[in-house]
């Protein structure tokens, strides 16, 4: 345990990078699901092909190779353009934060996809037929009616997604982002003592996971509270 | 900057070299996974504390980990204990694919566990007292009912976990093995081409699944022969 002295400032702040990576990934994952489950649900035989193909490239390759050909394929492309106005410039890159938040973003989104896809038709279609009658327009029905109904069905699924967004936090650390899996590293450069280090991270990734899980239990609650026969 | 396909053609053929070590992570760990989480399932539905209790704690953890971590720890972390050097399984921790194995297994089961924890519970109850009006034991009614029903109906989510532990063998690069994704990171710091070379992999991994999804969707087909339609 003395090996770890001096190092919980940095594991501190590494865990503040991977809260951030988790939430910009959070937001922009929820958008790329809800444009995918839109194009799916859509009349549009283009938009259905677009989202089909998003879900099977991300679905279908390794998170690692994602985070890796968006890091060095962006860093080759800003490199070229740059190259253009300054020769001189060697090598400019995306920072990793973003490549890594986007890539993890798109991955989980696929699969988002089809959750809010499923829970988009799983609303009941007398819910819709009841707004119909009340008057509601198309944008009301859809704040009031579909999303709060689409919200219940989609959070058990949506919870897990978020398990997996804070679990491929971890993988950015390869592409050189200073979160807590970086910062153990350099840790074991100085003392030399892998095994504490890198039980340290885990058990940090073990409390993001726990507090993500107990968030989803009270929201799963949350929603359900004006149903009947729950439990 | 140019998609140069000269580059893919001397590409392809070195990172499918690296196919088979993929094809072994993936079967090995699946194969011991599965056992591990039958294993697990059974503690759990037990309904005794001191074997639920230690499973669900199992699970907890390896579910709630990050595997890159997972393996770093087994990798880096277990040479540094003495009774691990000690003991007899050194050899395989020594290994970077032992502890490539070692850690999917671990991961994998705890996943599957849970999985077959879900076509079990999912059984109908009144097949179950169907079985004990027969006079069928427990252990028969496990056998014999539970069994092959929870099978067909955990299948497609176990599928899903075999594709997602495909996608986690590419992390075995990471401990210097050199499976497809390791050999295209070496290919990719010679030619710094990463375009080329990873777009290719990924539609050789696309592939993979692709073949992984169709021939699990043939044996749900087949295990669902008697269901009405």
């Amino acid at each position: 345990m003395e090996a770890l002295v001096g190092w919980w400032d940095d594991y501190f702040w590494g865990s503040v990078v991977v809260a951030q990576v988790f939430i910009c990934s959070l937001v922009l994952m929820v958008i790329f699901g809800l444009i995918g489950a839109a194009a799916k649900l859509s009349n549009s035989v283009i938009a259905q092909k677009l989202a089909n193909g998003y879900t099977i490239v991300f679905r279908g390759t390794p998170e690692i190779l994602v985070i890796l050909l968006l890091y060095f394929g962006s860093a080759i492309a800003l490199t070229s353009i740059a190259q253009i106005f300054n020769p001189e410039v060697k090598f400019l890159d995306v920072p990793p934060f973003w490549a890594g938040t986007i890539a993890i973003a798109l991955i989980v989104g696929s699969y988002a996809t089809e959750t809010f896809r499923g829970a988009f038709l799983g609303v009941n279609p007398g819910s819709i037929e009841a707004a119909r009658a009340l008057g509601m327009s198309n944008l009301q029905t859809f704040i009031y009616v579909r999303i709060p109904e689409m919200w219940r069905l989609a959070l058990p699924a949506f919870g897990n997604h978020m398990l997996s967004l804070i679990k491929d936090t971890a993988l950015i650390s390869i592409i050189g982002l200073n979160e807590t899996l970086f910062v153990a590293k350099q840790a074991i450069g100085t003392t030399g003592e892998p095994f504490i280090m890198y039980i340290v991270v885990g058990m940090i990734y073990l409390a993001f996971s726990t507090v993500i899980t107990l968030t989803v239990m009270g929201l799963e609650r949350y929603g359900q509270r004006h149903m009947v026969n729950v439990r | 900057m140019s998609f140069d396909f000269a580059i893919i053609v001397d590409a392809l053929p070195k990172m499918l070299m690296g196919i088979g070590l993929t094809f072994q992570l993936l079967i090995i760990s699946a194969i011991l996974g599965l056992t591990l989480a039958i294993g697990l399932m059974l503690m759990r539905i037990s309904g005794k504390w001191y074997l639920s209790w230690p499973a669900q704690v199992y699970i907890y953890i390896f579910r709630g980990t990050p595997i890159l971590v997972q393996i770093f720890i087994i990798y880096y972390g277990f040479p540094q204990l003495e009774f691990i050097r000690d003991s007899f399984l050194w050899p395989m921790f020594r290994d970077p694919f032992g502890c490539a194995i070692f850690a999917l297994t671990l991961n994998t089961g705890a996943y599957v566990s849970e999985i077959l924890r879900g076509g079990v519970l999912g059984v109908d109850r009144g097949i179950l007292e169907a079985g004990s009006a027969l006079g069928l034991s427990v252990r028969q009614k496990f056998i014999y009912l539970t069994t092959p029903i929870a099978t067909r109906l955990a299948l497609p989510a176990y599928g899903n976990d075999i594709i997602s532990l495909l996608k986690s063998t590419a992390l075995a690069s990471t401990i210097t093995l050199a499976d497809m994704t390791g050999i295209a990171r070496t290919l990719v710091a010679q030619t710094f081409a990463p375009y080329e070379i990873f777009i290719s992999l990924a539609i050789v991994y696309m592939i993979l699944t692709w073949i992984l999804q169709k021939s699990l969707g043939r044996v749900e087909r087949y295990l669902g022969r008697y269901m009405e339609k």
